[in-house]
């Protein structure tokens, strides 16, 4: 399955739905709304994964690139949902922690 | 117990035949799991609820990034050649490429309080597998083990 994304936004909380697969191949696709979402400011981003099957490390370092690149204006990133493999994976690079609310 | 089978796999090696690479691994798993058959046939997605299919698809597709953009450097003319060992609960993968041999044991381990964006995949293979081994070529061979956990641990060699 390839990669599947949506945003909404609702009062100052914007989320991120990302479905299928980030990895190397899909990373690059979403760059694209991970910058608007930096430059829009937003002050809380919640990254919806309970769709996400598959993630590698291009697809890890596209979403710590949209929390450290928010946190420099103070903006808030959390991760939900995550199950099966990219929870594994998050577990194992300690990325729970970052991510949780 | 179904008797050891051996899987063969020579590909171009790019990032448009990776799928192609992760998914014959996924399938393999479930063969070495000795499941039936997948939990939905009609599925188009990955179904990896098994920590032992999480590991192996997770550390085959970092390894599958570093040969791509690493040893190759992204050339066209690339090949790959896969050989999958499905034992009675374990997997062997190995995995055989002709781009430029590196260093393993120089490979450091990512500062993970630093949250960083690159040098990871090796940690996740490491970390998920019982066996990460790299012998520089031509042709360069990776060797990836998982064992399941409900199978019985190798004879002692001590």
């Amino acid at each position: 399955m390839p990669i599947d994304f949506s945003r909404t936004d609702q009062d100052d909380v914007s989320t991120l739905r990302i479905a299928g697969t980030l990895d190397v191949n899909t990373a690059p696709q979403l760059a694209p709304v991970i910058d608007k979402l930096v430059d829009d400011r937003r002050s809380r981003v919640v990254v919806d994964l309970s769709g996400l099957d598959l993630i590698d490390s291009s697809g890890v370092a596209a979403l710590v690139a949209l929390y450290k690149r928010s946190r420099v204006h103070g903006g808030q990133v959390t991760v939900t949902g995550a199950r099966d493999q990219p929870l594994a994976i998050f577990k194992l690079l300690r990325m729970d922690r970052v991510f949780s609310a | 117990m179904s008797a050891a089978s051996v899987i063969r796999l020579t590909s171009p090696c790019s990032l448009r035949h990776r799928a192609l690479a992760v998914r014959l691994v996924a399938e393999a798993c479930r063969l070495a799991r000795d499941e039936q058959a997948p939990r939905d046939e009609r599925s188009a997605g990955y179904d990896l609820h098994d920590p032992f299919d999480t590991a192996l698809v997770s550390a085959f597709g970092e390894i599958y990034n570093n040969i791509v953009l690493h040893a190759y450097g992204r050339r066209e003319d690339a090949t790959i050649e896969i050989v999958i060992d499905v034992g009675p609960g374990s997997l062997t993968l190995e995995i055989r490429d002709t781009g430029i041999a590196f260093d393993l044991g120089a490979v450091p381990e990512p500062d993970l309080d630093a949250l960083p964006e690159g040098g990871m995949g090796l940690h996740i293979a490491r970390a998920m597998l019982d066996e990460v081994a790299y012998e520089p070529g031509p042709p360069n061979l990776w060797r990836l083990t998982k064992r399941h956990e409900s199978a019985s641990p190798p004879p002692s060699t001590r």
